[in-house]
């Protein structure tokens, strides 16, 4: 059998484009828990974000307002868990655990006039180059902004938690909001920015599937990413790095066993089905297993409510 | 030139108790100023409303006869007040320079050349590129003065700082204090180490229960009428007669070996002792050196090899708590809140968790609650735990008398060893004084005690034989007689 080996290209490609709404609600979320809080509403504010880019592009016809409009989506419905779990100290497990069946239920109703309406084309970057160098033109080129955006990001969120005094800050936080509070550092400021700003990537996550990935509205359509995005940080350690990598591997092993079911592969459509998540968390606990490091990564004031006493 | 603070008429009310009662302080640079207490005396709650991270319900502060604003810690800093907490107020999985650079506006390599300049002057030594987890308390404590000289302060206010260090940490930190008293910087110590004060400071002022007691030179003072200012009453003190021990053996600890996976935790490494009973053996150590692995080995929190110990003759190295209990071991742990007692929980219920096959607190999986009560009862009245009410959940008991419920529901069923971990951490002069005397009294019954302590004055007093714990391992064990506290504080620096 030959492979063109532009077919292979393409496969990789649509591995690269499955990873990317994982790796924007995980870098989101990433900086939401290094500051010390568990958000677990991840799966309800990318489906927010799903139907409000969605709902918008229909609506007014521009894809820009639909994108930052998703994301104001996300920002929005953080706001609400920001707002319980700082301000009015809830637990937030809980709360996180109520925004997601909020946000699913919700963007169910929104979404009633929005099934079966055609989606419109997202704008691609760098189409002329598509056909210049087999293998990886279709790797590299052709893809929407918000791809090569999420690409960048675990190397940007990488930069910023290590090099910046603001990343020092938000880690700082993470580990002991007391002595932050302590060194006149606005805990609950950095704490709501932090919830803010994974809210704004997992709005543009569920844009991503409903506008980009699969440009049209079905309910429920996240499909339980935002649980993977969940699990890519914790057992990532934090890491943005290794939350890339795990995403790759999870898009991969997803579109793989999609192609092995097609093919015929004489191996249990469930098992097949159940590979991606199990081989992703073996890996990424084989290669974070340094409990040293692992120490000195984890959030240690990771979902404990911080109250300032005076 | 000079720094003149001043605290004029500061109050403030925590919902059922009062924290300082109109208190008013004056204080001038060039002195070291004592602030000494018992615990719960307000003296915390002062220096916080002075590095502002507690805001007092009334009263005013003056610095250099300007009224200060502090409603935040940063208010602190921006009017050169530096405060080095009790508590380590430090980001334990950031490097110490990333501690260091976190609220200094200054660019990286300037900020490491100023360090720089302040550890070669005080002659501090400490690796900036090193997570702060990986220091020790000694360390740590530099860091956190560091942090507060890269700001140049006028006001230096340390609170408790010696509570972590050895002897020989301590003397340096001294000859620092003095240096910048020298330099002009005001320092305000807090404490309630009466040597201490004598040593280092120049004045003294005392509070008890929230007010001002009292304000006096150095000179005109001693450790007697400091202890009767702070307690505000005379204090007996208490000796232990040194009586003939049996020689028969109780307790035996052969090659005893824990490794632990958490990077936080202390490996211990060949721990050997035997204890004899009617003995006490105090375990001498800077925290953080393997006491709470040792006390969690002894108490069969972490099971062992089951020949590593041998108590009255059985071989009880691989059995839980619970089993230990019922072979006449007891424990009470250094935490009292976390570990001892469920806070959450009545007292009745707490005594209840401490139960034994013969005690019939449960019948058939009921719980006999009138037998655990009247066995609560008897502990309360024969331990002087200051309550009658059983009902009350033991969050609400404070420290000493909770201490004093969990070594009687321990003491009730008279075992013939018990553990303990820093009985007396965070207790008032008085509590401390009973559960010295209780300690004691089992020895004198012929029990033994095997007493693991960071406060080596206690060692010194209630132990038979002393050993020190550092880095795991344990000391070759000394008659108390022959050691003194400037020898422990050698071995528990690392030191032979």
């Amino acid at each position: 059998m030959i492979v063109d080996i532009n077919f292979v290209g393409l496969i990789v490609a649509s591995i690269m484009a499955s990873a990317v709404p994982l790796i924007l609600a995980s870098c989101g979320e990433l900086i939401t828990e290094r500051s010390g809080v568990l958000n677990l509403g991840v799966e309800g504010m990318m489906i927010i974000g799903a139907i409000s880019g969605f709902a918008l592009m229909t609506v007014t016809g521009s894809l820009i307002i639909a994108v930052f409009g998703a994301m104001l989506a996300g920002v929005l419905i953080s706001t609400i868990f920001a707002f319980l779990t700082q301000t009015l100290i809830t637990n937030h497990v809980a709360t996180g655990l109520a925004l997601t069946i909020f946000g699913i239920g919700i963007s169910a109703m929104i979404g009633k006039n929005f099934v079966g309406i055609p989606g419109k084309e997202f704008p691609v970057l760098f189409e002329g180059l598509k056909d210049t160098i087999p293998l990886l033109s279709p790797i590299l080129f052709g893809h929407s902004i918000v791809f090569y955006f999420a690409f960048a990001l675990p190397f940007i969120t990488s930069y910023f938690l290590k090099k910046t005094k603001i990343g020092l800050i938000v880690r700082a936080v993470g580990d002991s909001p007391e002595a932050a509070s302590n060194q006149g550092i606005n805990v609950r400021f950095v704490r709501y920015a932090c919830i803010l700003y994974g809210g704004a990537m997992c709005g543009l996550a569920g844009a991503y599937l409903s506008m980009i990935y699969t440009p049209q509205w079905i309910e429920n359509m996240t499909g339980g990413r935002g649980w993977i995005a969940l699990a890519l940080v914790v057992f990532s350690t934090w890491n943005p790095i290794k939350i890339l990598i795990g995403a790759i591997i999870f898009g991969g092993l997803t579109i793989i066993q999609f192609h092995m079911q097609a093919i015929g592969v004489r191996i249990p459509v469930q098992f097949l089905t159940a590979l991606p998540y199990i081989v992703t968390i073996i890996v990424l606990v084989v290669i974070s297993r340094d409990s040293r490091k692992i120490r000195l990564s984890t959030p240690s004031s990771l979902g404990k409510s911080f109250h300032k006493d005076n | 030139m000079n720094t003149n603070l001043k605290i004029s008429n500061v109050t403030k009310i925590y919902p059922g108790c009062i924290a300082n009662d109109d208190v008013s302080l004056e204080f001038n640079s060039g002195k070291i100023y004592a602030l000494l207490g018992e615990n719960g005396a307000g003296k915390s709650t002062l220096v916080k409303i002075l590095s502002g991270v507690v805001i007092p319900d009334e009263g005013k502060i003056y610095l250099n006869k300007n009224i200060l604003k502090l409603n935040s810690p940063s208010d602190a800093k921006k009017n050169d007040i530096g405060m080095v907490f009790q508590h380590f107020n430090l980001f334990e999985t950031l490097s110490v320079f990333e501690n260091l650079i976190i609220d200094s506006d200054e660019q990286r390599e300037s900020l490491r050349e100023k360090i720089d300049t302040i550890m070669k002057k005080y002659n501090f030594s400490v690796d900036l590129d090193v997570p702060v987890l990986n220091l020790s308390a000694g360390q740590k404590q530099k860091v956190e003065i560091i942090r507060c000289l890269i700001r140049s302060p006028k006001v230096l206010i340390m609170d408790e700082p010696t509570s972590v260090l050895t002897e020989q940490e301590t003397s340096e930190l001294f000859l620092s204090l003095k240096k910048f008293s020298e330099e002009g910087i005001l320092i305000i110590y807090i404490t309630h180490k009466l040597k201490e004060v004598m040593q280092l400071c120049d004045e003294v002022a005392v509070m008890r229960r929230g007010k001002l007691v009292s304000v006096s030179q150095i000179d005109n003072e001693n450790i007697e009428s400091l202890a009767n200012k702070m307690v505000g009453q005379d204090l007996k003190t208490i000796k232990k007669k040194k009586e003939n021990t049996s020689s028969e053996q109780l307790i035996k600890i052969t090659n005893l070996n824990f490794t632990s996976e958490d990077p936080f935790e202390t490996n211990l490494v060949d721990i050997n002792f035997s204890l004899n009973r009617g003995e006490c053996l105090g375990v001498a150590g800077i925290s953080g050196n393997g006491q709470s692995e040792l006390f969690q080995v002894l108490s069969g929190e972490i099971i062992s090899n089951k020949n590593s110990i041998e108590f009255n003759k059985n071989f009880i190295g691989d059995l839980n708590p619970q089993e230990r209990r019922e072979y006449l071991m007891a424990f009470s742990p250094e935490d009292r809140l976390e570990q001892a007692a469920i806070p959450q929980m009545a007292i009745f219920e707490n005594v209840a968790l401490n139960n034994f096959k013969s005690s019939n607190f449960f019948n058939n999986g009921l719980i006999n609650e009138s037998k655990i009560k009247e066995h609560s009862k008897k502990i309360i009245s024969e331990f002087n735990v200051n309550t009658d009410n059983i009902d009350l959940k033991s969050q609400f008991l404070s420290g000493g008398n909770l201490q004093k419920l969990i070594i009687g529901r321990e003491l009730i069923t008279s075992p013939d060893l018990l553990i303990c971990f820093n009985p007396t951490w965070g207790l008032d002069v008085g509590a401390i004084n009973y559960i010295h005397e209780t300690l004691i009294k089992i020895n004198e019954q012929n029990k033994s005690i095997i007493l693991i302590s960071t406060d080596t004055d206690e060692l010194l007093k209630l132990s038979d034989k002393i050993s020190v714990i550092h880095r795991g391992r344990l000391s070759k064990i000394m008659n108390a007689e022959d050691v003194t506290s400037e020898k422990l504080g050698i071995l528990m620096g690392g030191g032979n």
